[in-house]
C-alpha cells in the first residue's frame, strides 16, 4: 500500500525537465546581480514581514512556514511540499518552475518582482538547509 | 374452538396472516424512514432515503403478488371495492367486514399506487438530476427537475393519506369497539353475527414465491441492463494534464463543467490577481488551459451542478462559492466549519465531496470530515 501511494505521488507530480540545479541557479542570479549570494540575507528576507503585496500574504512564511524543510500550506488548505532541496530534491531543478513561482509569490508578498540579488540570496539559503 | 378474550363475548379468528402483518409494519418503517430523511434530513441521508423508498416499493410489489395467491383476507378478491359496496358502507347499511372494509380497501389501492409513483419518480430524479441509475441514459436535468416536483407533490399526498388512514383506524376502532391496531399485530379479529362471509381461499405460498422470485430477477436484470447504458452529456472524465498540474498546484483542480465558458475566460484574464494572489502562467500555457476549460464548460454537459452553478453571481462570475445555488445549499453550515482543519476553506470542495474532482457532486459522496489538529 505504501509503495502504491509513493508511486501515485510520484506519478502525480508534474514531469519536471530538471534543466538546472541549485548551484547553477545561484551562479546565474549572482552573475545577474553582480555580487555573491548571501544565505543569511536570504533567511532574513524569507522570514520578514513585507508591505506592498497582497494583504493575505505579508511574508513567505504565510504559506511556507518558518521552516522550509517542513511542508507548508496554501490559503486553500492545500499542502505545499517542502522548499529545501535537502528534503525535496525536485526543488530548484527547473528554471521555468522557479521563475514562475518567484514571479507569482514575490508579487503576492512584495507587490513587485524580486531582484536577482534577492533571488540569489533565497536560493542560496534554501540550498544550504 | 376459538379463543375468547375476557372482555369480549365474541370469539377471535385469524384474519391477517403473518405476511400481511409483516408487510404492513415493514412498510410503516420504510415509509417512516423515507419521510424523515426526505422531508427533514440533509443530502447526506440520500442513500438511506433511497434504500427506504426502494424497500417500500419492493414491499408493495410483494404484497400485490400475495393479493393474488395469499390467504382469504389478503386477496384482492376479498376487498376490491365495488361501487355499490362503497355506497352501502358509507350509509352504514352493509354488514361488518372482517377484512378490509370498502373505504379501507380504497386506501390500500391508493397507497400502493402512490408508493409506486414515488418509487418511479424517485428513480427519475436519480436518473435525470443525479444522472445515475437505470434512467440516467434517458433523462436529463430538465426531466429530473420535473420528477422532483412530482415526487414532492406525491410525497405530500402520501402524508395526507397516512393521516386519513390513522384517522380511519381510530374511528373504525371506536365504532366497532375493536382495537384494529392490535388486530394488525396479532392478526386476530372478532367473529360477530352478521359478518360478511369471506370467500374461501387456499393460500398458494409456493406459487407466490415463484412469481415473486421471477419478478425480482426480471427487475434486477432490467435495472442492470438499463444502468449499463452510457449516459450522454456527462462531464469529461479525464482532466487535461496541464490543467491538473497548473490549477491543481494551489487548490483542487475545479472541474470545467462547474462554470460557464464566459466565467472561465474572465478567470483566465485575471490570473495576476487570482482570489488575492498572483497566479500568472505563461501565455502559451494560459491559452492551452483556457481552450480546454471552455471546451468542457458547463454549457457542454447536463448535470445538476452545471445547471445550478451556471447561474453565477454577476459581481463574481468566476467565484463558485458566491453563486446563489452554492450559498443556498451550504447556507445552514456554520462559518467555523469551513475554517477548521482539515477543510480550511470554502473553496476546498473535495474535503467533504469525495467526487468533487469529477464535477458530479453526488449526495451519496458527501461526508463532512471530523476536525483534525492543524
Amino acid at each position: 500500500m505504501k509503495r502504491l501511494i509513493a508511486l501515485f505521488v510520484l506519478s502525480a507530480a508534474p514531469a519536471l525537465a530538471q534543466d538546472t540545479s541549485p548551484a547553477q541557479l545561484i551562479a546565474t542570479y549572482e552573475a545577474e546581480a553582480g555580487r555573491a549570494a548571501d544565505p543569511a540575507a536570504g533567511a532574513a528576507f524569507f522570514m520578514a514581514d513585507h508591505t506592498g503585496g497582497k494583504p493575505e500574504t505579508p511574508s513567505c512564511t504565510s504559506c511556507h512556514t518558518r521552516d522550509p524543510r517542513s511542508p507548508g500550506q496554501a490559503r486553500t488548505g492545500k499542502v505545499i511540499e517542502p522548499l529545501a532541496p535537502s528534503v525535496n530534491p525536485v526543488r530548484l531543478t527547473e528554471t521555468k518552475e522557479v521563475e514562475k513561482w518567484l514571479g507569482r509569490n514575490c508579487d503576492s508578498v512584495l507587490g513587485r518582482d524580486c531582484t536577482a540579488a534577492e533571488k540569489a540570496d533565497i536560493v542560496a539559503w534554501l540550498a544550504s538547509l | 374452538m376459538s379463543p375468547r378474550t375476557s372482555l369480549s363475548p365474541f370469539p377471535l379468528v385469524p384474519v391477517w396472516d403473518v405476511w400481511v402483518r409483516l408487510f404492513h409494519w415493514a412498510l410503516v418503517l420504510c415509509i417512516g424512514g423515507a419521510a424523515l430523511t426526505g422531508f427533514l434530513a440533509d443530502a447526506r441521508w440520500a442513500a438511506v432515503h433511497l434504500a427506504c423508498g426502494l424497500g417500500a416499493a419492493a414491499l408493495v410489489i410483494a404484497r400485490i403478488i400475495w393479493g393474488l395467491y395469499g390467504t382469504a383476507h389478503a386477496r384482492f378478491a376479498d376487498f376490491l371495492p365495488r361501487p355499490a359496496a362503497l355506497v352501502a358502507h358509507l350509509r352504514g347499511t352493509d354488514g361488518r367486514h372482517r377484512g378490509h372494509n370498502p373505504l379501507g380497501a380504497l386506501m390500500v389501492l391508493a397507497m400502493f399506487a402512490a408508493i409506486l409513483a414515488l418509487a418511479f419518480s424517485g428513480l427519475a430524479i436519480l436518473g435525470g438530476w443525479l444522472r445515475l441509475g437505470p434512467l440516467a441514459a434517458d433523462l436529463g436535468t430538465e426531466a429530473g427537475r420535473a420528477a422532483r416536483a412530482a415526487h414532492e407533490a406525491v410525497a405530500l399526498v402520501v402524508l395526507a393519506m397516512i393521516a386519513l388512514h390513522v384517522g380511519g383506524v381510530v374511528v373504525e376502532s371506536r365504532r366497532e369497539s375493536e382495537n384494529l391496531t392490535r388486530a394488525m399485530l396479532t392478526g386476530l379479529k372478532q367473529v360477530r353475527p352478521g359478518d360478511a362471509s369471506p370467500a374461501e381461499a387456499t393460500p398458494k405460498g409456493r406459487r407466490a414465491l415463484v412469481v415473486l422470485a421471477g419478478l425480482a430477477a426480471t427487475i434486477a436484470l432490467a435495472v442492470a441492463a438499463l444502468s449499463a447504458r452510457p449516459a450522454p452529456n456527462l462531464p469529461v472524465a479525464e482532466i487535461d494534464p496541464l490543467v491538473a498540474a497548473e490549477c491543481g498546484a494551489c487548490h483542487m483542480a475545479y472541474h470545467p463543467s462547474l462554470l460557464p465558458a464566459r466565467s472561465w475566460k474572465q478567470l483566465m484574464a485575471g490570473l495576476d490577481d487570482h482570489f488575492g494572489e498572483n497566479a500568472w502562467v505563461d501565455a502559451g500555457d494560459a491559452a492551452e488551459i483556457e481552450a480546454w476549460l471552455t471546451a468542457h464548460s458547463a454549457e457542454t454537459v447536463d448535470t445538476a451542478p452545471a445547471r445550478i452553478f451556471a447561474r453565477t453571481d454577476p459581481e463574481a462570475p468566476a467565484t463558485l462559492t458566491e453563486a446563489p445555488a452554492w450559498k443556498r445549499l451550504h447556507g445552514d453550515l456554520p462559518d467555523a466549519l469551513f475554517d477548521r482543519a482539515p477543510i480550511f476553506s470554502r473553496a476546498n470542495c473535495a474535503a467533504c465531496h469525495a467526487d468533487a474532482a469529477t464535477g458530479r457532486f453526488s449526495p451519496f459522496a458527501i461526508s463532512i470530515p471530523k476536525e483534525t489538529a492543524e
